[in-house]
């Protein structure tokens, strides 16, 4: 089961005994145990039963609302775990400690080597594809990192490899009538930056509840600083996913035609672009197949979902601060 | 930390320090089947106050409390025969599994002694699922453990310091394990990313 999407305005969450129950024009549009919900996540306007959220408190579910168009706006979760140490750890680290400097450096060479991956495997299929100049530029980004000892200069090395990435990403489409220019937010022009956004925002939630769990402060990054109401240290801990998780599930939506054109509305005003009600489900769908998917675990050498994936990579990240391990090592797949 | 120690601490500690550490010091607590069939088995013991049993006078869920040891914890079951008392515990395992619950029973016994005046010469241990009852014997070599360990949870939980999680074949069926990774530092620390 794992996360349950509510996409339907006016839906009403309830709780009958041990199962959350959605109901929406009295018709009942889910009905599963509290067992096997790991999350909720409301997109609109839903109401909630003050039972459905106690029991989703107790049994430490935690509950995000996002807009419509899946802007986060915030969430409900259990307390922190009792686990002060891990906080300690992180506490201690905060600033341009050395241990800050190693994990950003992780941080950012994850994401860096998982673009540069899926650029390889884009030119592998298709010859025809002129990626070698964006590959190379990754690779100048990528190369400096280990030797790099400010944080500054090496948001700098994230900010080309990025720039880099995104400026080749229009290659990855291959669906007619979708364009990528440049990474486009708030509020997303084309149909590709409004999935891409979209994708983000469900990402940030899954990775916060991850940071959560393991009793992280979710507030404290080390790339990602202190800025106001901004979950920094899942900010950080999401980049090593947005290209194995999220831009892969945009790219296999368009390109296997899943959703066209006429799944998107133009707001006439902002150009903001959003999905259709009947596109957010089907997107919604394919991200949480996504996450349910398996492979093995490079470091662990166990097979495991995306989902296992973010708690195990945020206990390395605990691991790492509380000094049990040498290094965190991102996660990275070929 | 002038606080008493919990009677199952001295239990968890002998099974693994870490996972002592996590649930004393950390908070944490994960049921999985193992602690959801005991939880379970500990409700229906301790959901009946006091009866007689062919002769045996029974008394279950009691606090205990000792403060030379500055101990505290609940037996599930107290039995009198005799003018001597008992502390009995249950198990849901069978016999063998871990050999640590002759700990929690001298334990137990410790604080009863305190809390009667009266010597204790046994207790036992009840495992659900085999039906059998196990002797205790409350010698001097158990007794001598039973404070050693004691002394050794009271210096975890005044310093918080983690003990290290070492992978062994308990960890199977640890419902921690998932917090924990025991196996992971080592591998860790042997990864080389592709480059």
């Amino acid at each position: 089961m794992g996360t349950v999407y509510i996409t339907q305005d006016d839906a009403f969450i309830g709780k009958t005994d041990e199962r959350l129950q959605v109901k929406a024009q009295k018709k009942t549009l889910l009905d599963v145990p509290m067992l096997k919900v790991e999350g909720v996540v409301v997109l609109g306007r839903a109401t909630i039963s003050p039972a459905a959220l106690t029991e989703l408190l107790e049994r430490k579910i935690p509950l995000s609302f996002l807009t419509g168009t899946g802007r986060y706006l915030g969430r409900l979760e259990p307390p922190l775990t009792k686990n002060i140490f891990v906080r300690s750890a992180q506490w201690q680290a905060a600033g341009d400690s050395d241990k800050a400097i190693h994990v950003v450096r992780s941080f950012i060479r994850g994401k860096l080597k998982n673009y540069r991956s899926m650029f390889l495997r884009a030119q592998r299929e298709n010859a025809a594809l002129n990626l070698q100049a964006a590959i190379t530029r990754l690779e100048q980004a990528i190369a400096p990192i280990n030797a790099t000892d400010t944080i500054d200069s090496l948001r700098g090395l994230e900010g080309a490899g990025s720039a880099a990435y995104f400026g080749g990403f229009d290659a990855l489409i291959r669906a007619d009538g979708f364009r990528f220019e440049s990474r486009r937010r708030r509020p997303p022009t084309d149909p590709v930056n409004a999935l891409l956004s979209f994708g983000y925002a469900l990402l940030l939630h899954d990775i916060q509840s991850a940071v959560n769990i393991v009793g992280f402060d979710p507030y404290l990054g080390y790339l990602h600083t202190q800025r106001y109401g901004r979950p920094s240290l899942a900010l950080d801990l999401m980049e090593e996913f947005r290209p194995l998780v999220v831009d892969a599930v945009v790219l296999a939506t368009l390109n296997r035609r899943s959703l066209t054109l006429s799944d998107f509305t133009t707001e006439a005003l902002s150009q903001a672009v959003s999905l259709s009600d009947e596109g957010r489900r089907t997107f919604l769908r394919l991200y949480e197949q996504k996450k349910q998917s398996k492979f093995k675990h490079p470091v662990l050498g166990t097979q495991c979902t995306y989902q296992e994936a973010f708690e195990i990579q945020a206990r390395l990240l605990a691991k790492y601060l509380m000094g049990e391990t040498q290094q965190y090592p991102p996660l990275v797949l070929k | 930390m002038n606080d008493y120690i919990p009677i199952a601490a001295l239990n968890q500690y002998d099974y693994c320090p870490h996972r002592c550490w996590r649930m004393f010091c950390a908070g944490e607590f994960l049921d999985n089947q193992y602690t959801l069939e005991g939880t379970h088995l500990h409700e229906r013991v301790h959901t009946v106050g006091d009866g007689y049993r062919e002769e045996v006078w029974q008394v279950r869920a009691v606090w205990l409390k000792s403060e030379r040891y500055g101990l505290i914890g609940k037996a599930d079951l107290i039995e009198a025969h005799d003018g001597c008392w008992y502390p009995v515990e249950y198990k849901r395992s069978a016999k063998g599994e871990f050999d640590n619950d002759a700990l929690q029973v001298c334990a137990q016994a410790l604080c009863l002694e305190e809390m009667t005046g009266q010597p204790i010469t046994q207790g036992f241990v009840y495992y659900a699922q085999s039906h059998q009852r196990q002797a205790i014997a409350l010698n001097d070599e158990l007794r001598q453990a039973a404070i050693a360990t004691l002394a050794a949870v009271k210096t975890l939980l005044e310093t918080g310091q983690m003990p290290p999680a070492i992978y062994s074949p308990r960890c199977r069926g640890c419902s921690l394990r998932q917090q924990c990774l025991p196996q992971a530092a080592p591998k860790v620390d042997r990864y080389q990313e592709t480059h």
